[in-house]
This record gives C-alpha cells, sequence and structure tokens, in this order.
C-alpha cells in the first residue's frame, strides 16, 4: 500500500524467504555452542553453519526479489481445520502414554471430525465407535503397538 | 545363464505365500487409498509407511512398492471418473480420460490404462534387472568424493527437473539437510541442533516428517474449503476396448513406455515428468491432435504407460547407488533404513535375494493391479461416493498410531504437529516439500562422505574434480544450473511444466 509501487510483491514467495531466513537463524543460534573446525577436520558445527548460512542467503534472495516481482497474493486460505487438527493430534500426542488408547483415539476423532465444516453429530459418533473399535482390534491386539488401552 | 538364475531366485522369493499375501495387500491398500480423491500416491504411501515397519525387510519393502503401485494407478481412476486428480502424474490422465468418461467410454479408458501400465511396469522391471548389476557394479568403485558429488547431482537435477521455483527447491534441500543433522554427531558424539531435548538424540525420525509434510498438512489444505467435488462418471460402459481404440493406442503405450523408462532414471524424474512428457509426444506426432483435450485415448494410453515405467525404472537409481530421486524414492530409503538395509551398490552384491525378490514382486504387483482394478472397478466407484468427511478421520488416525508405533511415544506425534505446520505453511509458501525430504534422507550420507573425502585430501577441496566420476558428475551439474540462466531454456522449462500449474 505503500507509495507508489502498488501493483508489485509476491506474498508467497516473500513468505517463503522469511520462513527460510527464520529457520536458518534458529538453526545457527541452536548449533553456537559447537565446534567449527576446519575443512580437514570438521567440527560438528561445521556443516550445519555452513548450510544454515546458505539457507538464510537463499531466503534472504527470494525475499529481495519478492519484493520487486509482479503483484500476487496468496491463496484464499481457512486456519480453522489447521488448528483444529492441531489440537486433536496434540492431545492424542499428550494422552497416548498414559491415558491409553481408547480415551486418546476418542478425542482425535471427535475432535479431528469437527475440522470438517459440513461434520454431523450423529456421523461421528458412529465412525468413532466404529474406528475406535476396529484400531483396538488391528493396532494393540493384532499388530501389538506398545500402548495401554484403558487409563488404568 | 546367471541372469537367469538370479531372476529364479528373485521369483522364489517372491513367490512365498507371505511375500505374494504382502504384494497383494500393499496393492490393494495402495489402491483404496490413492482411489480417494485429493490424495496423491506421495501421501498415500507416507500414511501407510508405517504399517509396513511390522513386517520382514523383503515383506515390508514389497508391500510398499505394491502401495506405490496401487496408489498410483488409484489415482488415474480418480482423474478418469471424477476429474480429480490426486497428483501432478495423474493430472494428464484427467485430460483425456475424463472426457472419453463423459462420452460413455470410462471403461474403455480404465482398461486401457490398466493394460498400457502392465505392459510398461513389465517393461520396466526388465530394465531394472538389466540395468542394476551393471550400474551397481560400476558404483562399487566409488568413494568418498564421488558420492559427495553424486549427492550434489542428485539433490540439484531433482529441484531442476521438478516443477516449480528451483532456488526455493534448493532452500528447501537446505533446510532438509539441516533437519537431517539433528541428533548426535557420530564423529564427535556432541549433540546437535536437539535444543537441549534428550527425545531427539536420535535424530528426527523420517516418518514424522513424511507424515507431517505430505499426511497432516494435505488433509489440513482439503478440509479448507468445501469438498471441491467433481461430477462422478458412473456410467463405466464397456470394459473391452474396441478394435479401434486399441489400434490408435497400443503405439502411444509403446511410445510412454520407452519415454517413462528413461526419463524414469533421471533425478527428479519419475511419474510426474514422464506423464507429462508422453502427452506432449503423442499430441505431437499424432494425425489428429486436435483431439487431444476432447477424448483421445492415445491421450490415456501413452501418459498412463509413461507414469507406470517411470514409477518402476526410479527404482533404479535408488537401488543400484542408494540415492533417491523423488520424495516416494526418499520414504523407500528410510523404510530401508529403518529395517537394517543400507540401499547402494553392496545390496545387489550382499543380499541378493533382497533385490531380485523385490524386482520380481514388481512385476508380479503390477499383474495384481490388473486383477484388482478391472474386475473390482465398481467397488471403487462406490467408494468415490464416500464424502471425505468420513474418510479423512480414519486416515488422521492411521498417521497418529503409525508415527506412534515407530518408537512407541507421544512425542513423535507431537512433533508431527511441527511438520504439519510448517507443511501447511509451505504450500501458502508455494514451496515444494518433496526435496526437503530428499535433503533429510540424503544429508547423512552427504556429511559423512564429505568428512571422509575432504579428511584425506587434508582439506583440499581440489579431490572432487581431481577423480574423473566426481568431475563429470559436478560438470553436469555446473551445466544444469547455466542452463538455467539461459533465457531460452528458462522459458522451455516453464512451458513443459505450465500445464501442471493449475
Amino acid at each position: 500500500m505503500s507509495g507508489s509501487s502498488t501493483a508489485k510483491r509476491d506474498f508467497p514467495d516473500i513468505l517463503a524467504g522469511g520462513v527460510m531466513i527464520g529457520l536458518g537463524a534458529l538453526g545457527l543460534w541452536a548449533g553456537r555452542d559447537l565446534q567449527f573446525g576446519s575443512a580437514a577436520m570438521m567440527g560438528a558445527g561445521f556443516l550445519p553453519d555452513v548450510i544454515c548460512g546458505m539457507l538464510i542467503a537463499i531466503g534472504a534472495y527470494v525475499l529481495i526479489k519478492a519484493l520487486g516481482k509482479a503483484y500476487e497474493p496468496f491463496d484464499e486460505s481457512n486456519f480453522k481445520p489447521l488448528i483444529i487438527l492441531v489440537v486433536a493430534i496434540a492431545g492424542f500426542a499428550f494422552m497416548s502414554e498414559t491415558l491409553g488408547f481408547i480415551v486418546s483415539t476418542i478425542w482425535l476423532l471427535v475432535i479431528g471430525s469437527l475440522a470438517d465444516q459440513e461434520s454431523r453429530w450423529r456421523e461421528i459418533a458412529i465412525s468413532t465407535v466404529l474406528l475406535t473399535i476396529f484400531g483396538a482390534l488391528v493396532f494393540i491386539y493384532g499388530l501389538g503397538v506398545q500402548m495401554p488401552i484403558l487409563p488404568f | 545363464m546367471a541372469f537367469l538364475d538370479v531372476l529364479m531366485l528373485g521369483f522364489s522369493e517372491a513367490f512365498t505365500p507371505t511375500n505374494l499375501f504382502f504384494c497383494f495387500v500393499g496393492a490393494l491398500l495402495g489402491t483404496l487409498i490413492g482411489v480417494l480423491p485429493g490424495i496423491g500416491p506421495t501421501a498415500t504411501v507416507a500414511i501407510l509407511l508405517p504399517v509396513t515397519f511390522f513386517l520382514p525387510p523383503l515383506g515390508a519393502l514389497i508391500m510398499l512398492a505394491g502401495i506405490f503401485y496401487g496408489a498410483q494407478y488409484g489415482g488415474s481412476t480418480t482423474a478418469i471418473l471424477v476429474n480429480l486428480p490426486g497428483e501432478a502424474s495423474a493430472v494428464v490422465t484427467a485430460i483425456d480420460g475424463y472426457q472419453m468418461a463423459r462420452k460413455g467410454r470410462a471403461g474403455a479408458a480404465l482398461a486401457i490404462a490398466a493394460l498400457g501400465s502392465f505392459f510398461a511396469g513389465t517393461v520396466a522391471t526388465i530394465g531394472l534387472a538389466v540395468a542394476g548389476p551393471t550400474l551397481s557394479s560400476f558404483a562399487l568403485s566409488f568413494g568418498p568424493a564421488e558420492y559427495v558429488s553424486l549427492c550434489i547431482f542428485g539433490l540439484l537435477a531433482a529441484t531442476i527437473l521438478a516443477h516449480g521455483s528451483v532456488i526455493k527447491a534448493i532452500g528447501m534441500v537446505c533446510l532438509g539437510l539441516v533437519l537431517g543433522m539433528v541428533g548426535i554427531d557420530v564423529n564427535s558424539g556432541s549433540t546437535r541442533l536437539t535444543f537441549g531435548s534428550t527425545e531427539l538424540y536420535d535424530g528426527i525420525d523420517f516418518v514424522v516428517i513424511a507424515v507431517g509434510l505430505f499426511g497432516v498438512a494435505e488433509i489440513a489444505s482439503n478440509l479448507e474449503f468445501k469438498e471441491a467435488r467433481g461430477v462422478l462418471q458412473s456410467t463405466i460402459g464397456r470394459l473391452w476396448p474396441t478394435k479401434q481404440e486399441f489400434k490408435e493406442s497400443w503405439g502411444a503405450v509403446l511410445r510412454g513406455t520407452g519415454v517413462g523408462t528413461i526419463l524414469g532414471v533421471l533425478p527428479g524424474g519419475g511419474a510426474t515428468l514422464s506423464a507429462f512428457s508422453a502427452y506432449s509426444v503423442e499430441k505431437k506426432i499424432s494425425k489428429t491432435p486436435e483431439k487431444f483435450g476432447h477424448g483421445a485415448i492415445a491421450g490415456v494410453a501413452g501418459p498412463e504407460a509413461a507414469n507406470n515405467a517411470g514409477a518402476q525404472s526410479s527404482f533404479i537409481p535408488l537401488l543400484t547407488l542408494g540415492i533417491p530421486s523423488n520424495s516416494i524414492m526418499a520414504m523407500m530409503l528410510g523404510a530401508m533404513t529403518i529395517h537394517g538395509i543400507t540401499p547402494g551398490p553392496s545390496v545387489i552384491q550382499n543380499q541378493p535375494e533382497l533385490f531380485w525378490g523385490l524386482v520380481a514382486s514388481m512385476w508380479i504387483g503390477n499383474a495384481m493391479l490388473l486383477v484388482i482394478n478391472l474386475p473390482l472397478i465398481g467397488v471403487w466407484v462406490r467408494l468415490l461416493k464416500v464424502p471425505y468427511r468420513l474418510l479423512y478421520p480414519a486416515i488422521l488416525l492411521f498417521c497418529c498410531i503409525g508415527v506412534y508405533s515407530v518408537n512407541n511415544r507421544g512425542f513423535d506425534v507431537a512433533l508431527v504437529i511441527l511438520f504439519g505446520v510448517l507443511g501447511y505453511v509451505l504450500r501458502k509458501a508455494k514451496c515444494e516439500a518433496g526435496p526437503l525430504l530428499l535433503g533429510f534422507v540424503l544429508g547423512p550420507l552427504l556429511e559423512t562422505n564429505l568428512r571422509r573425502a575432504l579428511l584425506l585430501s587434508q582439506g583440499d577441496p581440489l579431490v572432487f574434480v581431481e577423480r574423473p566420476i566426481s568431475a563429470v558428475l559436478l560438470l553436469i551439474t555446473a551445466g544444469m544450473l547455466l542452463t538455467l540462466i539461459l533465457p531460452a531454456i528458462r522459458k522451455g522449462r516453464k512451458e513443459a511444466f505450465e500445464a501442471s500449474e493449475d
């Protein structure tokens, strides 16, 4: 919106450049204590630092180019399904080891099903029951996945 | 004679009842998930990957390969019947296949696709059997320097031949390389990039990355808007093609097979590039190019043969050199590593039963697809009518349990969230996740050999150009990068991929 060049900026590329710079910097920071060494005797930090540096450089190139490119907006987005999925999977991740398969699977399926706009409670209930039974039989009893079935 | 002996060995391995069963289950599961609209072969393989960890090594590889072809073929079925290609490789099939379906010739399109794929799969499998031993004995002479150059060649070629922006793809490769370095450094024993988490000492499991980037992110973007439902053409029509249709398609199948077998070997090649090239070849040499886009059977036969041949021959670099050429092969490599197999030239020498068993099972798998798909087409059509909202919770459950089962811990499932969100953001940023996965699986190989090569040369980088094979590989890589800068070739590349952009 600022000034003369309104019809520019490639937003997906700006995001791409930003992600690369951010993750590259995070990598450099996380590896700040590692020994760098020399080419002949590489330390543990040699390649992480070099490649994070490359990542930042590429990110910066993409970002700077994007500012001068023809205008391109983001695709239409709807973050709701992603957020719901994250909540559903997070619940499964934290409950599975302690509360067991049945509780965590019901949570995953019921919450996860809400991510679709057209979800209906009756359908969710039926499919959750069926999938939980199927999953317990196939994965826990059949394939022997090490997960408790019930909380106690 | 030696050739026949090893082939016999392969078939005797693949024809055991259990391996036949794994092959069948793989092809069936692959078709089952692959036929769902919006889920392509890459996502299917990622979702089903953990299931194979419970099997013995050969059984697991046979099943994974079966899943892969099943998913590929299932995707073509969806493309023809509902015009919703699950992945780029089926995009071209949808163009003419769906038009045939609208004219009531869906049956013929499906049959030609299946028969063409079977033929192409057979030829490409023979190609693999012939090229495998030759290439791998050549690769046995590779030292660390050659491996470094080969990795660089493979990674860069994969970014150039895949569609999308090359510079962003190279960035994704770097990101994958960094992710591959998380964990304890084998040389020094110090922990790297773990953010103090003991769970990360063994590194990030690649199933976590695959399921996050390809499974969860895929579901999240499929759910963003109301289901994009194509109009299902439920009248399949007569399955057997007419004489005229046979006449129009056999040439296309032959050409598609040739194109696919050759392009599949290239890094980044595989099914997609093969299918697109075969379609343009057919359109160019056809006497009636105006028919293309309106239900030309050659436009189904060529690309279908090509994508199957390409899918098959993309196993060649993986099994002989240990270099995966696309994200599905990267997952195969990951699966092999989990079973304690290091893919590369030594597999044929040390575990011939594994290599030849897999080769033989590929052919059997292709034959099974024919059996699964044509008579059961009614079942798949019915499956297409099931709404996505009933299907994705099951897929979600598969993803979560699968990831949990790798190390029996919830931590990995929590990590999947991170990669799911990353995958979603990368989609918004129009970055391909495939190169990231390639970088991730090749990272350790690249680092070990780079360190070794430079240690031997006492830090002198000239070692990479002094050794002839290494120098040639680097020269080709440099040449490819140069061509990108030349405007004429850049334009040609853009045109070649234009059809896949929308």
